[in-house]
Formats: structure tokens, C-alpha cells, sequence
């Protein structure tokens, strides 16, 4: 509207005077008006000098003031200004149009019309609409694009079934295959819902540099009046069989404010979780966590879904996939106690049933006398606590009970620091008289790696401490995996709260810097459970001497769980992610067909120093179980790192095996799956992505328009548009504007003085 | 009889010296010759719960040997045999011989008492006349069923054997009472035991035998639960006990009180890691 108000009064468009210079064209007679005009001027001026009557000097400054000002308008007139204008030659010049071929056209939220549908009334018919309009002035050449971009030249033979959308690389090719033509511009007509995995900002620099303005037409709404997507979920890529999951999803909506809605988990169509949610005000995201135990091996396709509302305009963002491998691995645990304690009975109890964790248990009974318990062999661990690096290197999770620093070598105490810091491992101590200061780890390489603070003073106090503690979890252990005891956050806060007390005899106040405390004791005294991430791996303090009070005490049911879920919990979590010999890992784990799928292995040997010169091989089997062994190089650019690439355009899971092998011994091997799959991501944040298009546009010098101001796009680019252009002027003499003022003016000296008296 | 090896006779000498420092203080407090019941303790008078005698152990440790305090028919205190010079002298020899924080003190309880749980480890001898009240068996059966581990010992003869094992049914109707084979890893907790010795009491070896009634051969027994966890051991026709007590006595045969230790380290290790 303010548009037109505008092109009424300055008798053309904004983008005229934007595109235009100003300048004045007067011939002989305006010069001589413009004497003429001066000379009145100045009579004006002295006339309204001389001549006072009952006038005072302000009033004679303003009818002089108005007098000068309509002399001026007039002069401007007289002088004939122009507009100098660089217009596109006709049929001269050639024009790119950019058409989205992608599946987010499809979407019906223009009344019930889909999106396409402005292409098909304004470009698949030569004769009418937009394309008629363009023709008319330039020679029109048509890309149509999603993940990739293509000539066409039937706009009607579109299918719109693309799964990806990249707009930048769109523009790029667009670009290249008519940078030997004149060319005026290049027009895009999309929703903008770019889901490259590369913005289009870099695909810009060569269409800025050469001058040529992008017109891009936005389809579609910027906001869905109902829509609920299900907008991200954040799961891990490998669990350890049997794991308790706690997954966070975040769910995005308009017009169902106050609606409850279903979020249900599927795993291979099965429901294995299932939760009722709210929905806050639009606009706002909701944090779904959702809980699942992961009970099958392999790569597990799973969905995350919120149940379909009526009139929702897509409905095919409600879900998302996602992939996750179980693995079907056994983690080993090594558990040393100095002494012969319950809690070493009743956390193998806890953990005994899980067939993912094997948690081998040497128990020192006497000097140099050990009761070892489910070890690999009769000669495993016969000698006591590793000695070597590769032998300790073994497990995955490392406890230390009641064992004083004493018993290591120096050697010995580095080696458990490095096992956290360089292996990976993860590290637990628990609390008795020979752990923590009290069992001198003070200033050694252990209390480096653990993630409290020891008093260097308590080793050599005569003074003992005991304490029993009513345990409660902090804001961190409310949601944390490992201190999770209950169905819920909520119960299991309560449940923490339940617990009869336990005993302390180490009295740890403080934890370090990025560490995080998980369980303290009641009154806020003592840290309880806390941990921190330490080099590769964790570490992990609990100076509780008797959880197994959990499970005995008079006031825990005989069939109680509480004991038996913490412990399987934290034993998991403190083997979560531990890395072995040979690491897979894929830049991408869902590819389309015909995709590069990238592979890295990181290879370490037994001491897990990185290894360069190792006999590396991928095994890929697609779906149909046809295999390709592929060797795999040292990328030279990180010690240990191999890499490799396929491609396959079979979609389903295929398997990549990757083996690592060094002068024949084989160091270990890995797994992981990779998806191909059509792209399910035009379906999400699919609106109209006006601020992008705005941006392209006026980054290049283009303009943006949505499909009530796309007419005007013809006219416009003749006179934005690069490419053969010739000169044209456009008076501005005869604006309406000008005409207005001038009355305008007379009027207001003769009101004044009518006003004043003077006339 | 095995010829003793080097470890086994430096287990000798820390069990005499041992031993012999727990009998003076025993002794000391008026227990002087070989007979079930110390001269001034009354069992049955611990059968009172108010007896100030019955109370938590004033220190703090990680394990305890305790004594289980049960219900029994004609033979009332039977729980009491030997007590509490055995507890304390077969403590002291365990918190030489082994890494452990132990209380050396005797620490008795009832199978009713709620706070029983706190001490998963028990001992209860001279059982062949238990008679379990219905508290009892609840609060024996949840112990056990909780993670508790409970050792019988010193009951001789098919007698005594039909009514503890009619007693046990009481507590376990679902899980039978099973002979333990002697490659069970409780009897190579600590010390590799070969074979079932049948320890006598001081009385009957002086009379020229090691068996009591029909009880001839020895035997060790076991409850397990569903999982195969072993929950109860049963020495049967033999008397641990007795060889704690009297270790240090020179006429007592040292190759009783060796095996009877081993046996109960054995036993302690075995669960406290089971």
C-alpha cells in the first residue's frame, strides 16, 4: 500500500529512484527562468524589508520563507530533472530461473493449495503469467533443484519429489552455466528451506563478484497456523546392550497451546516408551525425556514420534529417525579391594545378571595373597594388581576400594591416572579408611585424575572421622543416567530421599573445578557421588563405605531393586563410551543413495599409543550381503587416524567392519552401520525462510518477493538487472508531489497573511 | 593327615600366640575349664532383651562374627554354647591371619531383632533342637533372602539332623538342603581345604572318639537360592566351635583348630564376597 501511495505521488516506484541517479536536463529558456527567478527572489526580499506596516519580523520572515519556497519549487521545475536510468535491452539479455524442486513444495499451506502450484500458473505455460512477462524482455533459461541441480526445459515435467534442498549450490551452478552469456539476473523461486549441510553464504561470493542480483520469489507461509514438530532428538550412537536410556527430544508447535499430546518411542514398529506431554504457549520448545531400555543388538532404526492433530498442515514432521547401535559387547570391570568387604559382595550382586558387564574382583586377603573372582583365566591377575600398562589396559572401568596408595609402585599409580587420562577409562573409588586422604592418595598422580579435593593433612591425622549420612541428589544427580533409581526424575528423587543412611569415613567437602556433584549428603556437608571428565576418560569419587546397607537394611523390602538399579547404573555409566584398540566412526551415518559415506578409524595398540603403520581394513556388506574390502590409509594429518570412502545406492543398513592389524597380530576391530536412506529433512522447519531469501537477494542486489508482489518482478528486473543495458531518462517535472507542494505554498502565504491581517 | 607345609606352620604359631592371649583375657573373666557355658554368664538370661550384656559393639567395624540367638525346645541357651570364649579367640586368630577389619568381640543377636540385617554375616550352633518361633523364621528368612549368610555348626545325629532340617523347611520350603561337593569355592576362599575333617569337642576326644550320638561321618550342606547362591552352610556332625574354644589347650589336637580356622576364614571370605 505505501507503495502505491508513493508511486501516485512521485509517479513511479521506489525501486526507480533506488536504481536511478538524479540529474537535471534544462535547455536555454529554464536557465533564463532560473535568472528570471533569482531576480524575483531578490525583489521579494526587499519588498519584505522595506515594506513594515503592522507586520512584525518573524511574520515577514515566513511569507518570505514561503514566497522563496514555491519561486524554488518552481525553478526545480523549470530545470527539468530527470531520472538517468540503466534499462535491459529487450531479448538481449538472458535470465536464469531457479525452480525448487524439492518434496516441501508439496506442502498445502497456501488455503489448501500446495506451494507448486505457483510455478505450474506462472511458468509451465509460455504464454501467460510470469514467464510471459519475462519472455517478453529476456531469454529465459530453467534449473530446476533439491540435492541436485539440473537443466530443464519442460517447467511441467517437475516432479517435486526432491529430498533435499540446497539452494547454494543451486545458485552456483545456476551461475557457472550461463557465465558466457549477458546475463540479468538469476531468479529463484523456493520456499527456502535449505537443509544443505553447507549454507548458501559461500556459494554467493562468485555471484556478488560478478554483479549479478539474485530475485528470489519466497513460497509458502512463514508460520504454520497448527503445526507440531518433533524438531530434534539427541541420542547416543552406540549403547552397550540392555542400557537404560534417558533421551531428551525437543518438540516445536503452533496452535495447540495447552493440547496434550503422545510422544512414543519405536524401535522396529515395537512401542518401548511412551509418555503424555502438555504443550506450552506456541512458539515455545518443549523438552520431552523419554525413557527406554535398549534390549536388541545391532543398528536399531528408531522413531520418535508425537501423535497426528487434527488440521495440522504437515504431518510429516511429526516423527524422526534415528539410528543407534546396541552393541553386544561384555565391558570388563576390574574391582580391588585391600580387604575383604560386604560391598564387594553385594555390588557382584547387583551387577551379576548383566550379561554386558563383567566385573572381575581382586580381593587382597593377606600379604601377597589374593582372592581373585571372575577372571579370564587361572593365570589372570595371579600376581596381584597390574603391573603393565597393557595389562591394566584391558578393562574398561577400574574401582578402587579399600587399598591404600602404599600398595602401588609410583609406576603403579601413574599407570591409574594414565589408564583415565590416555586410555580412556573410567575410574571409581570408594570410600573406607585406605581411599581417598585417607589412604595417602593425596598428592599423587591419582588425586590429580579424581574429581574432589583431598586434605593432605588427613593421611598422617590421628583424628578419625565418621559420619552417617542421609544421601540426596543435587540438581545434576536428579537427572543424571547413573542416579536414576526409580520409573521417574521425580520418584527417583524421592527414593534418594528414602534411603536408610549410610556411613562416611572420609570426609569430602569439595569437588574440583568442572567436576559435578551428583549425590551429597542431607545437611549439604559432604559430596557423596561426584565426577568429572578427565583427558580421555572420567573419573569418578563415592566415599561411601556400606551401600550395601541399600539392600540390607531392616526398612528395604527383600524384593527391592534400589541397590541392584544404582549399581548396574554406575557401573555401566562409568564404561560408557570407553574407547577399545580400534575406534569406527562416520562423518555421516545416514547418507542418500549415491552419497559418500566417509570412514575413520582411530588405531591404538595395547598401551593405546596411536599407531601409524598398521594393516587397516574396512569390510563394508550392503543389505543384499554383497561385500567390498576396502583398505583404509593413514590420513598423515592425526596420529592413529585411517580413512576410507564408499558410495552405494542400495538403501538399508550396511555394515562396516573395520579390522586393524599390526606384523600379523590382530589389534582389534570395531563396527558400526551406516544408513541409506532418502533424506526425510524437507518435511522439518519447512516454513518460508523469508529472512534467507531477503538476505540473497539483497546481498547480491536482487530483490525478494512473495507471490502478491511477484507481477511486478518483470519490471523490475529490467531496470536491476546486469547484462545489455541501454540509458533512459524519466522526468520528474510533472511528479504530482511537485504540484501539491507548490499549492501547498501559495495557499499557506495567502492563509498566513488572512490569518495575520496582512492581506 | 597331611604333612604340614611352612604356611601352615606359621598358622600355627600365630594361632597359639593368638589363642593364647585371648584365653588370659578370657580366662580372666572366669571361663576357665572346658564346659558348654562360661561359669556367670546365663544364656537364658540373654534371651532378654533389656539384659544390658546384649548391646550394639561400642566400636565400629567392618565385619562382626555373630552369633545368631534363637528359640530352642528342652535345651534353652543352646545358641550360647561355647560363647563368647570361642567368638573371641576365633576373632583374634582372623584379624591376624587375614586383611580384614574385624570387631575380636563377641556380638550376639536375635533372629526377631530388626537390626540383624545390619550384620550379614551369622553363626548359630548346637541346632538339632532349634524351634523356631514364626518371628524367627521371618526374620531369618528375610535376612537370607536379602543377601545374609548364615553358618551351622556343632549338631550330631540323624536326630537332631530330622529336626533342624524340619526347622530349615520352616524357613526355606522351596529350597532343599543339598550336600556341597568339596571342589565348592568356599572351601578355597582362603585356604585350599581337600576334605571334610570331623572336628570333635574337647569331651569327645578325650573319650577316645570324634562323634557324638549317630553322627559318625561329616558332612557340609547347603542352601542355595534360585541363582545358585549359596545362602546357608551347614557343618554338620562336627564342632568348629569347639576348636576355636579351645585352640590353645595343648591336648587338643592342633590339626582340629587349624582346619576349624580355615574352615571359618573360609566361611567369612567366602561371604563377604558372595
Amino acid at each position: 500500500m505505501l507503495e502505491s501511495v508513493f508511486e501516485f505521488l512521485f509517479k513511479y516506484r521506489p525501486l526507480i529512484f533506488a536504481e536511478g541517479d538524479f540529474s537535471f536536463r534544462a535547455s536555454w529558456a529554464g536557465y533564463t527562468a532560473l535568472i528570471a527567478a533569482v531576480g524575483a527572489g531578490l525583489l521579494t526580499l526587499r519588498v519584505y524589508a522595506r515594506v513594515r506596516g503592522n507586520s512584525r519580523p518573524l511574520d515577514r520572515a515566513i511569507l518570505t520563507a514561503l514566497r522563496l519556497a514555491a519561486l524554488g519549487v518552481l525553478v526545480f521545475c523549470l530545470l527539468r530533472p530527470v531520472l538517468v536510468l540503466s534499462s535491459v535491452v529487450p531479448q538481449q539479455n538472458f535470465l536464469g530461473v531457479i525452480i525448487d524442486d524439492s518434496r516441501s513444495m508439496q506442502i498445502a499451506d497456501q488455503d489448501g493449495t500446495p506451494r507448486l502450484q505457483f510455478v505450474r500458473d506462472n511458468f509451465e505455460t509460455a504464454e501467460i503469467g510470469l514467464r510471459a512477462a519475462l519472455a517478453d524482455r529476456f531469454a529465459l533459461r530453467f534449473f530446476s533443484f533439491s540435492s541436485e541441480t539440473e537443466r530443464v526445459d519442460a517447467v511441467e515435467e517437475l516432479a517435486y519429489g526432491g529430498t533435499r534442498s540446497r539452494l547454494g549450490q543451486a545458485l552456483e551452478r545456476a551461475h557457472e552455466e550461463l557465465a558466457g552469456v549477458p546475463l540479468s539476473g538469476l531468479v529463484v523461486v523456493t520456499d527456502g528451506a535449505d537443509n544443505a549441510d553447507v549454507g548458501p553464504g559461500e556459494s554467493l561470493m562468485p555471484i556478488r563478484a560478478s554483479g549479478i542480483p539474485v530475485f528470489t520469489i519466497g513460497l509458502g507461509r512463514e508460520e504454520f497456523e497448527r503445526d507440531i514438530q518433533m524438531s530434534r532428538v539427541e541420542i547416543p550412537r552406540r549403547v552397550l546392550k540392555g542400557a537404560a536410556l534417558v533421551v531428551d527430544l525437543v518438540i516445536t508447535h503452533r496452535g495447540y497451546r495447552g493440547e496434550m499430546v503422545t510422544v512414543q518411542v519405536e524401535d522396529d514398529g515395537r512401542i518401548v516408551g511412551t509418555q503424555d506431554v502438555r504443550l506450552p504457549v506456541d512458539g515455545d520448545p518443549e523438552t520431552v525425556r523419554m525413557r527406554f531400555t535398549a534390549q536388541e543388538a545391532g543398528p536399531r532404526l528408531l522413531s520418535f514420534r508425537v501423535s497426528t492433530q487434527p488440521d495440522e498442515m504437515v504431518t510429516q514432521n511429526n516423527v524422526r529417525h534415528s539410528l543407534m547401535v546396541v552393541e553386544e559387547d561384555r565391558k570388563k570391570v576390574l574391582y580391588f579391594e585391600g580387604e575383604p568387604r560386604f560391598e564387594v559382595k553385594f555390588v557382584r550382586r547387583a551387577v551379576a545378571d548383566d550379561e554386558n558387564l563383567q566385573v572381575s574382583v581382586l580381593q587382597r586377603t593377606a600379604e601377597n595373597k589374593f582372592l581373585r573372582l571372575h577372571v579370564d583365566g587361572p593365570d589372570d591377575l595371579a600376581g596381584g594388581f597390574p603391573t603393565t600398562r597393557a595389562e591394566l589396559f584391558r578393562y574398561q572401568g577400574l574401582v578402587l576400594g579399600s587399598i591404600e596408595a602404599n600398595h602401588f609402585t609410583p609406576d603403579q599409580l601413574q599407570m591409574i591416572a594414565d589408564f583415565v587420562n590416555h586410555r580412556g577409562g573410567g575410574l571409581l573409588m570408594l570410600g573406607s579408611q585406605r581411599s581417598f586422604a585417607e589412604g595417602g592418595y593425596a598428592g599423587t598422580p591419582v588425586a590429580d585424575v579424581l574429581p574432589v579435593v583431598l586434605d593432605t593433612g588427613r593421611a598422617d591425622s590421628e583424628e578419625s572421622f565418621f559420619a552417617e549420612v542421609s544421601v540426596e541428589t543435587t540438581r545434576a544427580g536428579a537427572t543424571h543416567a547413573a542416579t536414576q533409581i526409580a520409573e521417574s526424575e521425580q520418584a527417583s528423587v524421592d527414593r534418594w530421599q528414602e534411603l536408610p543412611p549410610v556411613t562416611m569415613v572420609n570426609p569430602i567437602k569439595e569437588v574440583k573445578l568442572g567436576a559435578t556433584t551428583l549425590l551429597r549428603s542431607a545437611a549439604d556437608e559432604f559430596v557423596v557421588l561426584a565426577f568429572q571428565r578427565y583427558g580421555a576418560g572420567k573419573s569418578l569419587a563415592f566415599p561411601v563405605q556400606d551401600s550395601w546397607t541399600w539392600q540390607m537394611h531392616a526398612d528395604i523390602a527383600v524384593d527391592d531393586q534400589t541397590h541392584e538399579t544404582f549399581w548396574r547404573r554406575l557401573v555401566r555409566w562409568l564404561v560408557d563410551g570407553v574407547p577399545d584398540q580400534v575406534v569406527t566412526e562416520l562423518l555421516q551415518d545416514r547418507v542418500e543413495p549415491g552419497e559418500t559415506v566417509t570412514v575413520l578409524a582411530q588405531v591404538s595398540d595395547t598401551n593405546f599409543e596411536e599407531m601409524n603403520n598398521s594393516l587397516v581394513v574396512a569390510t563394508v556388506t550392503d543389505p543384499s550381503g554383497k561385500i567390498l574390502e576396502l583398505p583404509m590409509a593413514w590420513t598423515a594429518e592425526e596420529d592413529g587416524e585411517y580413512r576410507t570412502t564408499f558410495t552405494s545406492t542400495e538403501e538399508g543398513f550396511h555394515e562396516v567392519r573395520v579390522q586393524a592389524s599390526s606384523d600379523g597380530n590382530l589389534l582389534g576391530e570395531d563396527v558400526v552401520y551406516a544408513q541409506v536412506a532418502a533424506s526425510d529433512s524437507e518435511y522439518y522447519d519447512s516454513t518460508m525462510r523469508a529472512p534467507l531469501l531477503q538476505r540473497l537477494a539483497e546481498e547480491t542486489g536482487g530483490r525478494f518477493y512473495t507471490p502478491e508482489t511477484a507481477l511486478s518482478l518483470a519490471d523490475d528486473i529490467q531496470y536491476v538487472g546486469r547484462g545489455v543495458t541501454v540509458a533512459e531518462e524519466r522526468d520528474l517535472w510533472d511528479m504530482p508531489i511537485l504540484l501539491l507542494l507548490l499549492v501547498t505554498l501559495v495557499f499557506s502565504e495567502w492563509g498566513y497573511r488572512r490569518f495575520k491581517g496582512l492581506a | 593327615m597331611r604333612p604340614l607345609g611352612i604356611g601352615r606352620i606359621a598358622l600355627v604359631v600365630v594361632m597359639l600366640a593368638g589363642v593364647g592371649l585371648a584365653a588370659l583375657r578370657v580366662g580372666a573373666a572366669g571361663g576357665g575349664s572346658p564346659q558348654r557355658r562360661q561359669r556367670g554368664f546365663n544364656a537364658r538370661e540373654l534371651i532378654d532383651q533389656r539384659n544390658p550384656a546384649l548391646k550394639t559393639p561400642a566400636s565400629r567395624h567392618e565385619f562382626y562374627f555373630t552369633r545368631a540367638i534363637y528359640n530352642s525346645g528342652w535345651r534353652g541357651g543352646a545358641w550360647a554354647t561355647d560363647y563368647p570364649k570361642a567368638d573371641r579367640q576365633f576373632m583374634t586368630v582372623v584379624n591376624r591371619l587375614i586383611h580384614i577389619d574385624a570387631s575380636d568381640r563377641e556380638n550376639a543377636i536375635r533372629l526377631d531383632d530388626p537390626r540383624l540385617r545390619k550384620y550379614p554375616f551369622l553363626y548359630a550352633l548346637e541346632v538339632g533342637d532349634i524351634a523356631l518361633t514364626p518371628l524367627e523364621i521371618e526374620g531369618l528368612r528375610d535376612y537370607l533372602m536379602a543377601g545374609g549368610f548364615l553358618v551351622i555348626d556343632d549338631f550330631w545325629g540323624s536326630w537332631e539332623w530330622s529336626n533342624f532340617e524340619a526347622q530349615m523347611r520352616r524357613v526355606f520350603p522351596e529350597y532343599p538342603i543339598v550336600e556341597m561337593s568339596p571342589n565348592h569355592p568356599i572351601f578355597n576362599a582362603v585356604y585350599r581345604l581337600d576334605e571334610i575333617l570331623q572336628v570333635p569337642s574337647i569331651n569327645n576326644y578325650w573319650n577316645g572318639r570324634t562323634w557324638e550320638q549317630d553322627g559318625y561321618v561329616p558332612h557340609a550342606r547347603g542352601i542355595f537360592d534360585e541363582k545358585g547362591r549359596l545362602m546357608v552352610v551347614i557343618n554338620w556332625n562336627t564342632d568348629l566351635g569347639d576348636a576355636w574354644e579351645w585352640a590353645e589347650r595343648p591336648e587338643y589336637p592342633l590339626k582340629f583348630s587349624t582346619f576349624a580356622v580355615e574352615m571359618g576364614i573360609n566361611f567369612i571370605v567366602y561371604a563377604m564376597s558372595h
